[in-house]
C-alpha cells in the first residue's frame, strides 16, 4: 500500500472540510473514479480483438467508458454509475474509512480524472491532427446533392475539405491533453476543454451526431479538474481579493518517485508517441474511413451513362425513369456508386468507430441518399466485376457484370443486375472540375 | 474555504512610479488601441447621423457595431477592404475608380454603403480573370500577401509609435498612467462588446447563415466553393447558429462589467480565434475582422495573466490591485449610468427588436418578397422547345433545362449543362432589393442559374433577370470593364417592363410586411437603379394550381422557348428546422 507523504504550506490555511462537503466529496469521488474505469461490455472485445496495437486498437482503448448496456453510448449507463456511487458513499460513511485525509483523496481523484481525460482527448486529437476522422470527400460524396445528406454527414464532409483546419483542431486537443498531464497546468487545460469540447457537445446535439454522451463525459471530467481552482480564480479576478494558492503539495520519495515518473513516461510513450506514430502511418497507408483494396486500375472518376439498355430495350436519358442509371462513380478504391431514381434507405451510423475490414468501412455511404454503393471484386482474367451492395439495408444484392474498356475513358458494362434483368451500359468519363479546390487567395497552411 | 489570512509576502504599493520604458510602452499602446477602437470612416458617422431611430432597420445598428480601423485609404484613397459578411474582393479596387466617377456624374451612390459590402451592389464589380483551361470558368482573384490584409493595423501601430514618441516629449510630469489604463480598457471593452453583440444577434435570430434554398439543396456537394460549404454547414442547423449567437452575446455582455471582463475576454478570444482559422481554411473573407476581436480580447486578458500565472502555476499568494476612478463623484457617476444604459437600450432593445423583425419578415440574405403562391417547389422539365424545336431530356445538352425550381420567394432557378462564371462572393451585405440578395447563387457551380422575377399576376407574365451579376463579364463579346459599363449607363432598367406591367407588379418596397418597412429601405429604393447588364427573360406562365406550369417566351439569348414543368415532391434527407426565416 503506497503511503504518500504530503506537505502543506501554512497548516492553518488548509481548508477545513465540513461534514456536508465530506459527504458530497465521497459521492463525487466514487462517481468519478467509477466513470474513469473501463467498466465496459466492450472491454473484452477490444482487449483481445485482432490487430494488437494498431491505431484503431489504441483509439478504442481511449474510448472505453462505463457501459453496461451494449450498443450506442447512453446516459442510462451514467445513471447506473450514479446509483452505485450513491450506495458506495453511504457504505463509506458508515465505515471506519470515514476519517481520511480528504485533501490527499482530492489530489488522487483529480490525478486519475485528469489522466483519463488526457488520454481520452488525445485519442481524438491524433485522428484529427492526421486528418483521418473527417477525410476529404470521396468522388461519390462530391457528386451527391447537398439535400441528400443528413446533418452529421454534412458536418463531416464540411470539415473534410479543410484538412489544415482539422489538423489544427487535433493539435489543440493534443496540446490540451499534454497540459492535463501536469498538475500545475491542468487547470488551464481543463478550461480549454470546457470551451472546445463544449462546442463539440453542442455540435453533436445540433447535427444529430452520436458523440454527445461521450463529449459530455469529457466535459464532466474537465469540470472536476477545473473546479479545484475555480474558487481561487473567481476570488482573484471577480472579487479582486488577495488569494491563497493551493496549499496541498504531494511529495514522492524514493521508489515512489521512480514509480511516478515511470508511470507518467509509460502513459506519454504509449498514448502520445506510439499512438501518434501509428496514426501518422495510418494516415499515409490506411485511412480508416475508406476501404483499402484498390479499385479498377485508372478507372477513378465520374462517368456519364451515355447508353443504357435493359432487356435489350434502350432507355433514353430521363429525369424520372425509376430504373435508368444517371451517372456512375468509380472510386480509387474498390467501390463504385450508381446515381439513379431508385430510392435509398440510408445507413445513418453517426458515431466514431475504426474498422479493419473493408466491408465495415461505410463512411462513404453513411448518411447519404441519391446513390447506391457497391463494393466490387475484379477478375482481370474474365474481365468481370463482382458487386455487392454496401448498404446494410440491401446486403443481399450481389451480381456480376462484364466490363470492356475500349479506351481509357470508356467502360462498357453488361450482365444481370440485382433484379436479374440484363443490362448493357456505356460509361464515358467526365472531366469534372470541383470549385472546392479553387480558393480565392493563397491557402494558409496550418 | 476562507481566504482572510494575513499575507506573508510584501505587497507592492500601487502608486509606485512607472519606469520610462513602461510609460513609453503604455503611450504607444494607448494610442494604438484608441486608433483600433474608434470608427475612422466617414460612412460610419454618416450612418449614425442619418439614422432614423423611429423607423430603424437592423443594418443601421449593425453598421454602428461593425467597423474596423481603416487608415490606409486616408493615404491611398482606395476603398475600405473591411471585410464583412461577403467581403468585396480585391479587384474591387480597380473598379472603384469607376464608382467614384459615377458619383461625379451626379448619381447618388449609397454613401453609407461604400465601406460595407454593398460597394458591389450597384456596380458591375468583379472583372474576373478567367482561367482559360477551366471548364467551369470560375473567376480567380489574384493572390495577396498574407500581411497585406492587416495593413490598416500596421498604420494604427505607426500612429501609436509616432504619437507615443511625441507624447513622451511633451509630457514630462506624469509618473504613471493607472487611470488612463483603466479608460483605454473601458474603450476596448465596449468596442469589443458592442462589436460582437452586433454579430451575435444575427445568429441569435438566425439570418447570418440562411438555410439553403431549394436550388442549393439540389446542387452537388462538389459544386460549391469551400466558403459556400462552410456557410451552408451552419445554415442547415439554425439552433446551432442560435447557440453561436448566445455565446457571442454572453461574451459581449460579460465585457460590459468590470468583474466579468476577463471571462468574457477569454470566451471571445477562444471563439473568435477559431473563427479566424475557419476563415483562413475556407477562405471566408472575414479573417481580419475576426482576428481583430482576438487582439482586443488578448489585450484585456493580458492584465490578468501575470496574476493567474502566479496563483495557479507558481502557486504563490497573489494580490492583484486595480485602479479605478472614483465613480461616486457625480461628474463620473451620472454619465456612466447614462452611457451604460444607452448601450443596453440600443443594443439590447432596439437592435433586438430590429433583428426579430428581420428574421420574421426580411431576412437580409435571402429575398424577402413572397413568390407567386402557385409557383412553388421542385419541377421536372418535361418538355422543352427552343425556337420550335423540341429537345429531349439530356443532362449533357448545353441548352435544355434539366430541372427547375420555384423558391418560396421571387426566384426561379434552373440547371443547364453550360458553364457559368461563378460569383465567388458571399452574397452578404444587406441590400434591400431582392435581386441583389445573391446568397442563393454565389459560390455555386454545376450549371445552376438563379433568376429573380417580377410577377405580373394579372397578365401572368414573369420578368426575369439573372441574379448572377458576373455571369456576363466572362463574355468576350460583352467587352471588359469600363467600356461595357459606360455603355449601360444609358440603359434604363425599367424600360423592358412596360408601365402597365409595373402597375400590375406593384411597388417592390411595399411587398413585405409593413412591420419591416424602414427608412433605410425607402432610401435604397428611392435611388435610381443603375443599368446593370444582366441576362433577361420574359416568360408567360400558365397554370391552374401550380402542379403543371407552362412557361413560354423569350430567353436570355433572345430565343423563344416553351417549357413544360411538372412539380414533384422531392424528399430530402437533410431535415428542415422549425426555425424558418421570412414570411412567404
Amino acid at each position: 500500500m503506497l503511503t504518500i507523504m504530503t506537505q502543506t504550506i501554512n497548516n492553518n490555511t488548509q481548508q477545513e472540510w465540513s461534514p456536508k462537503q465530506k459527504a458530497g466529496f465521497r459521492f463525487l469521488f466514487l462517481f468519478f473514479i467509477l466513470q474513469a474505469l473501463p467498466l465496459s461490455v466492450d472491454l473484452f472485445r477490444f482487449l483481445f480483438g485482432p490487430n494488437w496495437l494498431s491505431y484503431g486498437y489504441i483509439f478504442n482503448l481511449t474510448r472505453l467508458a462505463p457501459k453496461f448496456i451494449p450498443g450506442a453510448d447512453s446516459f442510462i449507463n451514467w445513471i447506473i454509475v450514479l446509483v452505485l456511487a450513491l450506495i458506495g458513499s453511504f457504505v463509506w460513511a458508515g465505515s471506519r474509512y470515514k476519517e481520511q485525509d480528504y485533501d490527499k483523496l482530492y489530489y488522487w481523484l483529480r490525478t486519475v480524472v485528469r489522466y483519463r481525460l488526457a488520454i481520452g482527448i488525445i485519442g481524438y486529437g491524433f485522428l484529427k491532427f492526421f486528418p483521418l476522422q473527417a477525410p476529404f470527400p470521396s468522388i461519390s460524396n462530391l457528386n451527391t446533392a447537398y439535400g441528400d445528406f443528413n446533418d452529421w454527414k454534412i458536418f463531416s464532409l464540411s470539415l473534410g475539405i479543410v484538412p489544415g483546419y482539422e489538423a489544427f483542431l487535433g493539435g489543440v486537443e493534443i496540446l490540451v491533453g499534454l497540459l492535463l498531464l501536469f498538475r500545475k497546468t491542468a487547470t488551464f487545460g481543463a478550461l480549454l476543454i470546457l470551451v472546445f469540447t463544449g462546442n463539440v457537445f453542442i455540435s453533436n446535439l445540433a447535427y444529430e451526431g452520436g458523440e454527445y454522451v461521450y463529449s459530455f463525459y469529457l466535459i464532466s471530467f474537465a469540470t472536476l479538474v477545473f473546479w479545484f481552482d475555480a474558487h481561487r480564480v473567481f476570488n482573484l479576478i471577480s472579487l479582486d481579493r488577495p488569494t491563497q494558492p493551493n496549499a496541498y503539495q504531494p511529495i514522492f520519495v524514493g521508489t515512489q518517485q521512480t514509480l511516478r515518473i515511470g508511470l507518467k513516461a509509460v502513459v506519454i510513450f504509449f498514448f502520445v508517441f506510439l499512438y501518434g506514430f501509428k496514426t501518422y502511418s495510418g494516415y499515409h497507408h490506411d485511412p480508416y474511413q475508406f476501404p483499402k483494396t484498390a479499385g479498377l486500375k485508372h478507372a477513378a472518376g465520374i462517368y456519364n451513362v451515355s447508353e443504357f439498355r435493359i432487356n435489350n430495350k434502350v432507355l433514353p436519358y430521363s429525369a424520372t425513369d425509376p430504373v435508368r442509371w444517371r451517372d456512375v462513380v468509380f472510386e480509387k478504391w474498390a467501390t463504385l456508386s450508381i446515381r439513379s431514381n431508385r430510392p435509398v434507405l440510408i445507413d445513418s451510423a453517426n458515431y466514431e468507430q475504426i474498422s479493419q475490414k473493408d466491408e465495415d468501412r461505410n463512411y462513404e455511404l453513411v448518411g447519404s441518399a441519391g446513390r447506391h454503393y457497391y463494393s466490387y471484386k475484379v477478375d482481370t482474367i474474365s474481365q468481370t466485376l463482382l458487386l455487392t451492395n454496401k448498404n446494410p439495408h440491401y446486403r443481399n444484392e450481389h451480381f456480376s457484370l462484364n466490363y470492356i474498356r475500349p479506351d481509357s475513358t470508356t467502360i462498357i458494362l453488361n450482365g444481370l443486375d440485382q433484379n436479374r434483368d440484363s443490362i448493357y451500359v456505356v460509361l464515358n468519363k467526365i472531366d469534372k472540375k470541383y470549385p472546392i479546390n479553387l480558393g480565392r487567395r493563397k491557402v494558409l497552411k496550418l | 474555504m476562507a481566504n482572510n489570512i494575513t499575507p506573508t509576502q510584501e505587497t507592492k504599493p500601487v502608486a509606485a512610479p512607472w519606469s520610462w520604458q513602461k510609460k513609453l510602452g503604455f503611450r504607444i499602446i494607448f494610442i494604438f488601441f484608441l486608433a483600433m477602437s474608434i470608427p475612422s470612416t466617414a460612412s460610419w458617422y454618416n450612418n449614425v447621423f442619418t439614422l432614423n431611430w423611429l423607423r430603424p432597420h437592423y443594418r443601421d445598428l449593425y453598421d454602428i457595431a461593425r467597423f474596423q480601423p481603416s487608415y490606409v485609404r486616408w493615404f491611398t484613397g482606395g476603398p475600405n477592404y473591411g471585410d464583412v459578411d461577403g467581403a468585396p474582393l480585391p479587384q474591387e479596387k480597380n473598379n472603384d475608380d469607376n464608382a467614384t466617377s459615377r458619383d461625379k456624374r451626379g448619381e447618388r451612390h449609397h454613401r453609407y454603403d461604400r465601406d460595407t459590402v454593398n460597394s458591389k451592389s450597384n456596380s458591375t464589380a468583379i472583372a474576373p480573370t478567367i482561367k482559360s483551361n477551366d471548364n467551369n470558368n470560375v473567376s480567380m482573384p489574384p493572390k495577396r500577401n498574407f500581411f497585406a490584409d492587416y495593413a490598416d493595423w500596421g498604420v494604427a501601430l505607426i500612429f501609436g509609435i509616432v504619437g507615443g514618441l511625441i507624447w513622451t516629449l511633451i509630457d514630462r510630469k506624469s509618473k504613471s498612467y493607472n487611470l488612463l489604463y483603466y479608460w483605454i480598457r473601458v474603450v476596448v471593452r465596449y468596442r469589443a462588446g458592442i462589436g460582437i453583440i452586433g454579430f451575435g444577434f444575427t445568429k441569435l435570430f438566425p439570418t447570418q447563415m440562411p438555410y439553403p434554398s431549394l436550388g442549393l439543396l439540389n446542387s452537388n456537394f462538389g459544386d460549391f466553393t469551400a466558403q459556400k460549404i462552410y456557410w451552408m454547414s451552419v445554415g442547415v442547423v439554425p439552433w446551432y447558429q442560435v447557440f453561436g449567437g448566445v455565446v457571442e452575446i454572453v461574451a459581449g455582455t460579460l465585457l460590459f462589467f468590470r468583474n466579468t471582463t476577463t471571462y468574457g475576454a477569454i470566451l471571445l478570444a477562444g471563439a473568435l480565434f477559431d473563427i479566424t482559422l475557419v476563415n483562413y481554411a475556407y477562405d471566408g473573407g472575414v479573417h481580419v475582422y475576426a482576428f481583430y476581436f482576438v487582439l482586443l480580447s488578448l489585450f484585456l486578458i493580458a492584465d490578468d495573466v501575470p496574476a493567474l500565472y502566479n496563483l495557479i502555476i507558481r502557486e504563490k499568494y497573489t494580490t492583484h490591485y486595480r485602479v479605478y476612478p472614483d465613480f461616486t463623484k457625480p461628474g463620473l457617476k451620472y454619465p456612466r449610468i447614462v452611457l451604460k444604459a444607452l448601450t443596453f437600450i440600443i443594443f439590447f432593445g432596439i437592435l433586438t427588436y430590429t433583428e426579430v423583425i428581420n428574421f420574421k419578415y426580411d431576412p437580409y440574405k435571402q429575398p424577402s418578397t413572397a413568390g407567386v403562391k402557385k409557383l412553388r417547389g421542385n419541377y421536372h422539365v418535361t418538355d422543352f422547345k427552343i425556337n420550335g424545336q423540341e429537345l429531349p431530356y439530356n443532362p449533357n445538352d448545353s441548352v435544355r433545362w434539366q430541372e427547375a425550381t420555384f423558391e418560396n420567394w421571387t426566384t426561379l432557378t434552373f440547371r443547364v449543362n453550360k458553364p457559368v462564371v461563378i460569383d465567388p462572393s458571399n452574397g452578404g451585405g444587406s441590400p434591400m432589393h431582392d435581386i441583389q440578395r445573391t446568397f442563393e447563387i454565389t459560390g455555386v457551380a454545376g450549371g445552376e442559374r438563379a433568376y429573380h422575377y417580377y410577377a405580373d399576376t394579372v397578365d401572368k407574365v414573369l420578368y426575369l433577370q439573372d441574379k448572377n451579376a458576373v455571369a456576363l463579364l466572362g463574355n468576350r463579346r460583352g467587352g471588359r470593364g469600363g467600356a461595357n459599363r459606360r455603355e449601360n449607363q444609358n440603359q434604363r432598367p425599367g424600360n423592358w417592363i412596360s408601365a402597365e406591367a409595373w402597375k400590375h407588379i406593384g411597388d417592390e418596397s411595399k411587398m413585405i410586411d409593413p412591420a419591416a418597412w424602414s427608412a433605410r429601405r425607402d432610401r435604397e429604393f428611392a435611388q435610381k437603379q443603375r443599368g446593370q447588364k444582366r441576362n433577361r427573360m420574359v416568360l408567360k406562365y400558365d397554370t391552374t394550381d401550380g402542379s403543371r406550369v407552362i412557361l413560354s417566351g423569350i430567353n436570355e439569348h433572345r430565343d423563344s422557348i416553351y417549357v413544360v414543368l411538372d412539380r414533384y415532391d422531392r424528399k430530402y434527407v437533410l431535415p428542415k428546422s422549425i426555425l424558418s426565416a421570412g414570411k412567404y
